[in-house]
């Protein structure tokens, strides 16, 4: 049905801008449509880094320069045509955007923003200094690509720009609802959580930098040859912002909203050039503002309070507009309080906003009720089943010290799991048993000690390594993808199990369907098991808590560990949803599955475990049956209380 | 204090909460029961004005306070300790205190009394007092669920609404949190409490409320509910004992 929608819309606008050279009256505006079809194609890169993984990129106008430029030098001193040029820009943007993404994303913070920020301003010195190859300040002068020995027209490259549109917007559209579009927002929501799925936060970030740098080059090849002369002071800092800007106000996450915004900053200042269209402008903001502003508060989906400022604002644009004579000395003021307006109220972007706006109204004719949850299923449990028969221990903690500072969170800890056991670890908040989870998940690397699991060493491995080698949790302060659905969440465990590249995504090969369909299939099993099938398609982050948690463990059983870290899998149940997660753990253990539990419900560790160990400041203080260590003073002392 | 009546409310486009009614009187202390997805927290979300209620009626102390911003019910009185305990963790546990006084500070209350309903807490709480200089966010689980409790205590409310006071706790720790509950209602502190540990909470409450699927099942006083069988099977069953 969706697919069917978004085909359909894509249909529709190919069509109109196919037609757009009969409408328009010169080719003056179809120059304009032009670029705002290539700004549209750099903004679906954009979106990529700074929509869905959440990470600031300065340096876009940079690569677009060095799209357009190595389109230029490729043509111009390799004598190679377009059609060769294209695909090599998009090559060598994609190569500069592993430079350098490689060193700034491997630590986090505004690095990625600040290296961009450098790149952007080096680039344009170096075009300007490498005489040579760009012909310095003087620029590059290119003619329309040949086909046939023949120089296209200037509609007939349009139609070419619309062609590379439309394909842009297929791939874009394709990758972002694969496994790797949902990688990208899994480690904007919770980077931890995304290494623990077996997905390296560091190679997906890396991946969406190049990708995005590749957009961003095949988008610069096309201008240069649209505009047919290149020179360096185009791609200047001024440019990055605008493409921010762009994204910002036309809505993140959407193609629409790229188009949209890409629209608005080729096109606004054409219109703040001439003072007739921008009162028309002007004038047409005003009317729409109040018109939404009338029907929201008929509707009762807003307040006169919450709308007066920006109804009175454009009104008074609207206003100045008419008594203003010439445009020339205000442009750029009113650009910038246009822009101000757009930010300050429309956070989520026109097109963000237009939606909530429509379900709004939508929503005050007809409240949906909530579905009631259904109940745990743990019959046909979608469960890999590991093999039983070994009595070596196959996770061994030896000596293992964890220091931060001064203070020791655990200090010389030594245990063993053997193959389809549960090991229960209790001890008093703070005596080290998370930091004990976050050692062997490689969360944290410890500062003395070995971990051995499955016979090898692991200490000191990368998370996603250790959780690809069969090591799956989940966390004490719930650890969801907010922004994603339950489906999704679960899909990004599964993750491991598509194996299309690139090109599988884009193409839509076989294998890609195959995986996707077997997998989705796999992840509604999942969901059906903890009860979560009649809410896949809900925010995570609206679930209540306690079916967060039992996400969480689904989750966790889509990587299909062999052994499995429940982080107090019990609190914030209930008595009923208690006896559900024991049914789970039960399910999960029979499958011949490990399990380590940290748990503060007695009664939890006294159904589900065959051992328990118990921690104090760091320490193992003591180590039994349930019944042994609950009847041992030093526990009750320390942790159960008389 | 306050009354509820016919409250809705939801996240999007999902309705929660289809209507309840209920009272939380002066000087008592009032249990929400119900399972997980009942609407618990989503109740305390809508009271404390961080979800605006869809439809229905919430007047404290004779005011209508429906829809009003967090920050409007906060000076009026009402405080909220949050889920999931949410101190500011990069601050030292005394300015944590403070800053839950921060309304009061505002109306330029004197600060000597302030202080001494600092020491109240850390007489209340002895191991922050022992903390008193350290980062909120090195506190172990259940001191920071003291200092959320504390911090909502410095607001001197007229109600006190305390969501999952519990949650995560080491046994001895859920003991000594319900001793402190005993303690605020000798007090005479006027508190609404959603726990998971439903008999636990019942034994320090006068009143009850069963919430499911968004509705008001059954109230009683705290001490009937605790005998009903159907409670006692739902609620109480044997997960929750200690």
């Amino acid at each position: 049905m969706i697919r069917w929608n978004q085909w359909s819309a894509l249909l529709l606008t190919s069509v109109a801008l196919i037609s757009l050279p009969w409408l328009l009256p010169n080719d003056f505006y179809l120059h304009l449509a032009e670029t705002i079809l290539i700004y549209t194609v750099l903004l679906y890169g954009l979106d990529i880094v700074v929509g869905y993984t959440g990470q600031v990129s300065l340096g876009h106008a940079g690569l677009f320069g060095v799209g357009a430029y190595a389109a230029g030098v490729l043509s111009i001193k390799c004598g190679l045509g377009f059609w060769i040029a294209l695909p090599a820009s998009m090559g060598i943007t994609a190569a500069f955007g592993i430079l350098l993404a490689l060193p700034a994303l491997r630590v986090v913070g505004p690095y990625l923003a600040m290296v961009t920020l450098a790149f952007g301003t080096i680039i344009q010195i170096l075009i300007n200094e490498m005489d040579f190859l760009t012909d310095g300040p003087l620029g590059i002068k290119l003619s329309k690509p040949l086909i046939h020995a023949h120089h296209l027209s200037v509609v007939e490259y349009y139609g070419v720009v619309v062609l590379i549109f439309v394909l842009a917007t297929i791939v874009m559209n394709r990758l972002v609802h694969s496994h790797w579009g949902r990688a990208f927002e899994a480690l904007r929501d919770s980077p931890i959580a995304t290494d623990c799925m077996g997905v390296s936060v560091y190679r997906y970030k890396v991946l969406a930098f190049v990708l995005s740098a590749g957009f961003a080059g095949v988008a610069g090849c096309l201008y240069g040859y649209s505009e047919q002369y290149i020179s360096p002071n185009t791609y200047n800092f001024d440019l990055t912002i605008l493409f921010l800007l762009a994204i910002i106000m036309g809505g993140r996450k959407s193609r629409f909203g790229a188009l949209l915004g890409s629209t608005i900053i080729v096109l606004l200042p054409k219109l703040l050039d001439d003072i007739h269209s921008f009162r028309l402008t002007a004038c047409l903001l005003a009317g729409a503002v109040l018109l939404g502003s009338v029907v929201s508060i008929r509707r009762g989906i807003t307040t006169l309070k919450a709308v007066w400022i920006p109804v009175l604002g454009t009104v008074a644009i609207a206003v100045v507009s008419f008594q203003l004579e010439a445009m020339t000395d205000w442009r750029l003021s009113i650009f910038g309080v246009m822009i101000l307006l757009v930010v300050y109220y429309l956070q989520d972007g026109i097109v963000g906003f237009s939606s909530q706006w429509v379900r709004k109204l939508k929503l005050a004719d007809r409240m949906e009720q909530s579905i009631p949850f259904a109940a745990v299923d743990v019959n046909r449990a979608p469960i890999t089943a590991q093999s039983q028969h070994s009595s070596e221990p196959f996770l061994k903690v030896s000596n293992v010290v964890m220091a931060f500072g001064g203070l020791k969170a655990l200090n010389r800890v030594s245990f063993s799991v053997h193959r389809g056991a549960v090991l229960g670890l209790i001890g008093p908040n703070g005596s080290g048993k998370s930091t004990m989870m976050n050692v062997l998940t490689g969360l944290y690397k410890p500062t003395a000690g070995r971990i051995e699991f499955k016979q090898r060493d692991i200490t000191g491995s990368d998370p996603s390594a250790i959780a690809l080698n069969g090591m799956a949790r989940t966390f004490q302060n719930v650890q969801l993808f907010g922004e994603m659905t339950v489906l999704d969440n679960v899909l990004v465990g599964l993750h491991h199990g598509f194996k299309s590249g690139l090109f599988g995504i884009a193409l839509r090969l076989g294998r890609f369907g195959r995986d996707d369909q077997s997998l989705r299939e796999r992840a509604d099993r999942l969901l059906t098991m903890v009860g979560l099938q009649h809410h896949a398609n809900e925010l995570a982050r609206n679930l209540p808590y306690g079916k967060q948690r039992l996400l969480e463990i689904a989750r966790a059983l889509a990587l299909d560990p062999e052994l499995l870290l429940l982080d107090e899998p019990a609190a914030g149940l209930t008595a009923a949803d208690i006896v559900e997660l024991l049914s789970i753990i039960k399910v999960i253990q029979a499958a011949g599955i490990s399990v380590v539990l940290i748990e503060h419900h007695m009664d939890v560790i006294q159904a589900a475990c065959q051992h328990v160990i118990v921690f104090d400041f760091g320490e193992i203080i003591a180590a039994g049956t349930p019944s042994d260590v609950q009847a041992n003073p030093k526990v009750i002392e320390a942790y159960l209380g008389a | 204090m306050l009354i509820v009546d016919h409250l809705e409310a939801g996240y999007g486009k999902i309705t929660v909460l289809k209507g309840i009614s209920f009272e939380v009187p002066k000087g008592k202390i009032v249990s929400l029961i119900g399972s997980n997805g009942a609407g618990k927290t989503t109740t305390m979300r809508a009271l404390s004005g961080m979800l605006t209620p869809h439809g229905g009626n919430i007047r404290f102390k004779g005011e209508r306070i429906t829809g009003k911003r967090s920050d409007q019910i906060a000076q009026l009185g009402v405080a909220h300790s949050p889920e999931g305990r949410r101190v500011f963790t990069s601050m030292s546990v005394h300015d944590n205190l403070i800053l839950g006084a921060y309304t009061r500070l505002r109306r330029g209350e004197a600060s000597k009394r302030i202080q001494s309903d600092l020491q109240r807490m850390f007489d209340l709480f002895p191991r922050l007092a022992e903390r008193k200089t350290q980062l909120a966010g090195t506190l172990s689980g259940g001191e920071q669920q003291m200092l959320a409790m504390a911090r909502a205590l410095m607001m001197n409310p007229d109600l006190i609404l305390l969501d999952e006071p519990s949650m995560g706790l080491a046994p001895i720790l859920v003991a000594e949190i319900f001793a402190i509950i005993r303690r605020l209602r000798e007090d005479g502190v006027t508190m609404l409490l959603v726990e998971q540990f439903a008999s636990a909470a019942l034994k320090v409450s006068d009143y009850g409320y069963v919430l499911e699927h968004g509705k008001i099942a059954l109230h009683d006083s705290a001490e009937r509910l605790s005998q009903n069988p159907a409670v006692i099977a739902a609620y109480l069953g044997g997960a929750a004992g200690h």
